[in-house]
């Protein structure tokens, strides 16, 4: 697959890339999805945002002084943010999330008071607009937007891309050791491994329910991680109840740390995990003892920054997505955090004639197909949410 | 002496009685500001609602509008669904992490006042140096010795020992919880025994007791306030805890009430069943407290008697 193909098959896609799954039949012809309160965009009917104020005026010098950035663990490159700091002479701290649902309780009451967002997925956007805590992007500060992959430039989530700019993409799948685990072990049904009592206590599953419940939806052949079928969500509980009798996985996102300091044989987590992992491995441990299993039919999906809209420095904010939208810049902070940027000139090949990337974990790269066939994951209306996190209680009260 | 001491207290208080309800005012200020309020927003969040779109607690601050649907629910969860066996299971961690550090603590303790000499100061310090470090620190520091390429694990190997100390294991949770407040309980316990008049073992002794019966008799009955001090000491922080448990296991069969709190306080869209959990937890724990208000009681009748 040639870079050409890969851009051209996001073309196709663009806008609305076509997700597998069922999740939208309820939707009818509208354009959106009203549920709640919320505004939902889905890939079969995509969302432009309200706007409740004005994106800030051309031409504004930056801020001096500090720049607050709110992201996940592990998740930015320090050297990418120093080189930042140095070319606009500023200081950039950072707050760490660890759930999408807790960063937006804790930016609703004031907890967080960031100026940038980084790595929220559009499962939280629908309730970042409703509680009106962004702030529309100035796209003339933003020229490297044109970098990212053509499909993306206009999502489902925020047709026009209003409030936000794509940060990194990924697929769910398991991570594992292959010096452990032969590859071979993943034929048929690949998720059965997880339930497989001989790996006991050497098992993790992300901390995420919206994932780790779709990912028992998808073992069971139900392939719409959006379900709100009560029963559907309800076996799927029962499930997870089963793998804990099981193997007695830990429930975390520490995958990237857990495989390769070898406390876990297998854990399923997000495709860009392993090629952080690759920064955790002890000295002397090849790093092919990293692999990835890519399911078929999984979530495939990518992260955003976006700026608040209480933004102290909203310059500056605009200023360092534009920085992290650069090629170069994008390389330099992938080679730390090991997410595959959402930019076109980063591609499959080009990260893999890099040589950053041992063999075992090319499965982990997200080609074109993959994006293609992803399923998508969106926000839930409130009484479908409570469901899922009924299910979720029940298997991690243990 | 102790009814004159009395007599010319009370004479002082009959004298100027604002002064010393003015010595009062900072204790009740801040238990007002930094307990009564708090717990009454607990329990306004306890008895509240939900926000309808963005799942998170709408307090109610009128008792008369409280909604105690909510509460039944988790009573019922705790007596008969999913977190009954949270419950149970936070109950036998804790216990069996007290009775550890009891078994552990005590010799320690009573080896400290009564043989250390005058190597007890350096032992002391030593006892307490390494908690000096953060907490989270200090379990980070056991993540790293006890992961399966760590060096506490590969020196087990050596010996024979194969063990997978990080997979979950109750076992590592409660030596964690026992390892992190075992100096609470060894400090107030030392000072209890410290202070003992071993004159009295020593009678004990001259009257026919054997070594075992003096301490059944005489040691362990006067060091009863250090040891009901030193245990809710550790107990009530204990039944909160939740980072040991993250730390050291993250998995859902260890899973106790601190964990299930932070989960629906943080990550769920049911933060009332967090704050809900927070109140049963304190009822329970406020059994504890009244046990050590009512043996201290006891034991200050014992002495002025």
């Amino acid at each position: 697959m040639g870079r050409r193909d890969f851009l051209r098959n996001l073309a196709i896609t663009s806008g609305a890339i076509t997700f597998g799954g069922s999740l939208l039949a309820a939707c009818g012809g509208s354009t959106e999805t009203e549920s709640g309160g919320l505004s939902i965009g889905t890939p079969q009917n995509p969302i432009k945002l309200p706007l409740t104020t004005d994106a800030i005026a051309d031409g504004l010098p930056n801020e001096s002084g500090t720049l607050e950035i709110l992201n996940w663990a592990d998740y930015q490159n320090p050297e990418s943010i120093a080189i930042f700091e140095e070319k606009f002479g500023c200081k950039v701290v950072t707050s760490i999330y660890d759930t999408e649902e807790a960063a937006i309780a804790k930016l609703r009451n004031g907890t967080f008071k960031p100026d940038l967002i980084l790595g929220m997925t559009d499962t939280g956007l629908a309730k970042l607009i409703a509680a009106d805590l962004l702030q529309p992007l100035n796209k003339s500060y933003i020229p490297n937007f044109g970098n990212v992959i053509s499909g993306l430039q206009n999502p489902y989530y925020d047709l026009g891309s209003q409030y936000t700019v794509p940060y990194f993409i990924y697929g769910n799948g398991i991570g594992y050791r292959t010096d452990r685990i032969d590859k071979n072990a993943f034929e048929g049904n690949g998720y059965d491994i997880l339930w497989d009592s001989q790996f006991n206590g050497k098992v993790g599953v992300l901390d995420s329910y919206r994932d780790t419940l779709a990912m028992a939806m998808f073992r069971a052949g139900n392939f719409d991680g959006n379900t709100v079928d009560a029963a559907i969500i309800q076996k799927a509980g029962d499930d997870l109840i089963a793998m804990r009798e099981a193997t007695n996985p830990k429930v975390d996102i520490l995958a990237y740390t857990e495989i390769p300091s070898g406390n876990r044989d297998i854990n399923f987590t997000w495709s860009g995990d392993l090629f952080t992992a690759l920064q955790y491995l002890p000295e002397g441990v090849a790093p092919d003892v990293l692999g990835f299993w890519y399911p078929e039919k999984t979530v495939t999906k990518n992260d955003f920054m976006c700026i608040a809209k209480s933004a102290k420095a909203p310059v500056l904010a605009h200023q360092l997505i534009n920085f992290l939208s650069d090629t170069d810049n994008a390389l330099l902070n992938r080679e730390y955090v090991g997410y595959q940027p959402a930019l076109e000139s980063i591609t499959v090949d080009l990260l893999i004639s890099s040589g950053t990337i041992p063999e075992s974990l090319t499965d982990a790269l997200v080609t074109p197909e993959k994006y293609k066939a992803g399923l998508a994951q969106v926000s839930l209306e409130p009484a479908v949410d409570a469901l899922w996190l009924e299910q979720w209680t029940r298997f991690t009260a243990g | 002496m102790d009814a004159l001491h009395r007599g010319l207290t009370q004479t002082k208080l009959k004298n100027s009685p604002r002064l010393w309800a003015g010595f009062a005012i900072p204790g009740t200020v801040w238990l007002i500001a930094l307990f009564v309020i708090p717990f009454y927003a607990v329990a306004c969040i306890a008895f509240g609602s939900i926000d309808p779109i963005f799942r998170d607690a709408v307090p109610q601050w009128n008792p008369l509008s409280w909604d105690f649907l909510q509460a039944r629910q988790i009573i019922s969860s705790l007596a008969n669904g999913p977190l009954r066996g949270v419950a149970i299971r936070t109950l036998v961690y804790v216990f069996s992490a007290m009775t550890l550090c009891f078994l552990i603590g005590f010799p320690i303790a009573y080896f400290l006042a009564r043989h250390a000499g005058r190597y007890k100061l350096l032992l002391l310090v030593l006892i307490i140096v390494p908690f000096w470090v953060n907490y989270l620190m200090r379990m980070l520091a056991w993540v790293n010795l006890l992961s399966v390429d760590g060096l506490f694990t590969r020196l087990m190997r050596i010996f024979g020992m194969n063990y997978n100390w990080l997979d979950g294991s109750p076992i590592t949770v409660t030596l964690g919880l026992v390892y992190g407040y075992i100096p609470f309980l060894i400090l107030p316990l030392y000072a209890t025994l410290e202070r003992l008049d071993w004159r009295l073992v020593d009678a004990a002794r001259d009257l026919g007791a054997n070594s075992r019966q003096a301490f059944r008799l005489v040691t362990l009955p006067m060091s009863k306030a250090g040891l009901v001090a030193a245990g809710v000491l550790i107990a009530l922080p204990m039944f909160g805890d939740y980072y040991t448990n993250d730390l050291l296991s993250r998995s859902p069969s260890t899973e106790m009430i601190g964990n299930q709190i932070d989960f629906f306080l943080n990550a769920s869209s049911q933060p009332q069943n967090g704050a809900l959990l927070v109140l049963a937890l304190s009822l329970f724990l406020l059994l504890f407290m009244s046990f050590y208000l009512r043996s201290t009681r006891q034991q200050s009748r014992q002495i002025t008697r």
